[in-house]
């Protein structure tokens, strides 16, 4: 599929497949490698110390055998994996690791690493408060400025203001980058596949921030370019849920003869829809983080002020960035996606489907372990939920 | 033309995970010949013997053969099939064909149990059961084994009970040990029976609430040839289910319909081909490569 012309997918699917070369070639120059979980870090600060942040993923093909030493087999499959590839040192690149609050295995998830991942010496967990009240961003903020602070004793340089404006604007355009690059999969034959974005996707959590931007301009271009003349598929779906940084699942649902065409899941849009704004500063970053990355970690209160809570309007604010998509993006399907164990989107689902069922979008539930095995059994629901739609 | 509309024949053809079943049906689609299977681990590649059985069933030919579906888990090692199209579609299609009426259809197989919801003839909605053992024909039969009776026998024996005894464990293995509790607790055995009925029926009605259950209710699957499990059905969710005379079959039914369905539509759009070099081969199973991708 992929054309000799296309030089930045090719480029993406090589990082993609080799997630750590860069970093090895650059921590060889003489880089700071900091590995990150979630999206809760802010990577502003980890880029304007001059370090490079990679976000940290597992391996949904590889069996999970040392991290069961070290933690339970009911939590979420995703973090054990983590775990599990930081005790085989496939994390050997790494000068540090961050984690944060996100929910609590991606809290004990940084303490084990703490503990049996002797990689990287440097660990800091990042308290981040679950809601989004303004006392919560304070507290955030001075969470933020710990970090800071235990960065720049690693650094040994304090962080200068200007660099971390210029840090906020290098990942703001990324940011509108990624946007743009979104818009054309509007299109009604999108020239670019869910698998090939989810590979650019990965590659910008595998790369310095300048290098991704770069990247993005080059597939941006390679897409616009592209002469292929892809035929309308049946459905227009959109996949929602936490981390899947694997393209298996998009394979799945595109081999049923649909089309993923946008995402919220925080390997995609989630990652990327909301900036940091001016001044740049810690509080920016707190709101930012805070309060505009829509996550169902964070409860997002929005009707605090009213003591009689409306069911449907309450679901309309929570959920209307989604209706958004549905419309921009012509989606005429959800497929909500879940790894196990993960109650915090679990708990959420109910809500969102209603929510859907009510704007008339059909969707579809699957879970699964966080491993490409798993998936097949999901085939013919994915398949089936396809043939209702056509 | 070479062929006429209304001497074509159609086949659905569906290999669950423990039978392997085919229909074939005429132009107005009644059914002319049925054959139901095992699947078997060796028979997983040799569809090819259960269509050859339902040819010889219907008395035609392959040739005679316009269009061919497969369904079922093992849709994909049909190889003279014409399409693939999921089980949850075929088993609407067929139970719609035989109940015009259906809103709900609750199917139980060997490992699986699914819940379709049905609007004029469509599915609409479906859940599945994606976990383990526990609320299907599996359940059953470690219960028969456990109690060293028939899947029938074991039917007939429930329905002289009154008052089923409490199964609460839904995990098979520790229901399995539940059952033996009772026996040594001396409970009497159609009690234990109809219990065991329960049990799994709740299991699955559980799922078919999540879907809101609309009467008329059709029963389908190798499960529901027992009439134990009926009576269960009825019990647990109040109300009278319908049930096909053969109701193994009806994704298969429902496969050869919509082959039936897509046969017409291509000779519509002039794009049907009459004569297609077509043969009943093995299936060759492909484990595919495996995508390694380093850290």
């Amino acid at each position: 599929m992929v054309t000799a012309t296309t030089k930045g997918l090719s480029r993406a699917h090589e990082i993609y497949a080799d997630r750590g070369r860069r970093m090895r070639e650059l921590r060889k120059a003489g880089k700071k490698i900091i590995g990150y979980l979630c999206l809760y870090p802010p990577i502003e600060i980890i880029t304007a110390m001059g370090m490079v942040p990679f976000r940290i993923f597992g391996d949904m093909s590889e069996p999970i055998t040392a991290a069961d030493q070290v933690s339970t087999t009911v939590v979420c499959p995703f973090l054990r994996s983590i775990i599990d590839l930081g005790i085989k040192g496939k994390f050997d690149f790494l000068d540090g690791a961050v984690g944060a609050h996100t929910c609590d295995i991606g809290m004990t998830t940084i303490i084990a690493w703490r503990d049996y991942i002797k990689d990287a010496p440097f660990t800091h967990l990042i308290d981040v408060p679950h809601t989004d009240h303004a006392p919560a961003v304070d507290y955030f903020e001075g969470q933020i400025n710990f970090f800071k602070k235990h960065i720049e004793e690693l650094a040994g340089e304090k962080l200068a203001e200007d660099k971390l404006k210029k840090a906020c604007e290098l990942h703001n355009k990324q940011r509108k980058l990624v946007r743009d690059l979104y818009d054309l999969r509007k299109s009604d034959t999108p020239k670019l596949t869910s698998m090939e974005n989810l590979e650019v996707m990965v590659s910008l959590f595998s790369l310095p921030v300048e290098e991704g931007n770069e990247l993005l301009e080059e597939v941006i271009k390679d897409v616009k370019e592209r002469s292929i003349k892809p035929s309308k598929k049946k459905a227009r779906l959109m996949v929602w849920g936490p981390v899947f940084d694997n393209t298996s699942l998009y394979e799945l649902i595109e081999s049923a003869g649909a089309d993923v065409v946008v995402d919220d899941t925080c390997v995609g849009t989630r990652a990327f829809w909301a900036d940091v704004k001016a001044p740049y500063d810690l509080h920016a970053l707190a709101q930012r983080y805070l309060v505009d990355i829509k996550c169902p970690r964070t409860y997002r209160d929005t009707q605090h002020q009213e003591i009689e809570r409306d069911y449907d309007k309450d679901l309309d604010s929570r959920f209307n960035y989604i209706k958004k998509a549905v419309t921009d993006w012509h989606v005429n399907g959800v497929v909500l996606q879940s790894v196990k164990y993960c109650d915090t989107h679990g708990y959420e689902v109910p809500n969102l489907r209603h929510y859907l069922d009510t704007l008339g979008i059909p969707s579809i539930y699957i879970e699964h372990d966080y491993s490409e095995r798993s998936l097949a059994p999901i085939k013919t629901r994915v398949e089936a939920f396809v043939e209702t739609l056509g | 033309m070479e062929y006429e509309a209304s001497k074509l024949f159609f086949a659905g053809i569906d290999i669950g995970s423990t039978m392997s079943k085919a229909v074939v049906v005429d132009a107005r689609g009644k059914m002319l010949g049925y054959v139901v299977g095992q699947t078997g681990a060796e028979h997983r590649r040799r569809a090819n013997r259960v269509m050859e059985d339902v040819l010889i069933k219907s008395s035609i030919t392959l040739d005679q053969i316009a269009y061919i579906i497969s369904t079922g888990y093992g849709r994909v090692n049909v190889p003279f099939a014409d399409r693939q199209v999921t089980e949850l579609t075929c088993h609407a299609k067929g139970v719609a064909s035989l109940f015009p009426e259906v809103r709900t259809a609750i199917d139980i197989g060997g490992q699986d149990a699914k819940v379709l919801k049905i609007k004029n003839g469509r599915l609409t909605d479906f859940l599945t059961n994606d976990k383990c053992a526990a609320g299907t024909g599996r359940f059953l039969e470690v219960a028969a084994e456990t109690l060293g009776l028939g899947l029938n026998e074991m039917g007939q024996v429930s329905l002289q009970s009154d008052s089923p005894v409490k199964i609460n464990s839904l995990c098979t293995i520790f229901a399995q040990q539940e059952i033996i509790s009772r026996l040594s607790e001396g409970q009497p055995l159609p009690d234990i029976l109809a219990g065991v009925y329960i049990a799994v029926t709740t299991r699955v009605v559980k799922l078919a609430r999540q879907l809101k259950v609309e009467p008329p209710v059709v029963f389908t699957g190798g499960v529901a040839k027992n009439a134990g499990m009926v009576k269960a059905m009825e019990t647990v969710l109040g109300t009278a289910v319908l049930v096909p005379e053969e109701p193994l079959i009806t994704g298969a039914l429902g496969a050869a319909i919509l082959a039936r369905d897509e046969a017409f539509k291509l000779v519509q759009d002039g794009a049907y081909e009459a004569h297609r070099d077509k043969k009943l081969t093995e299936a060759y199973i492909d484990f595919g490569e495996k995508n390694e991708r380093k850290m």
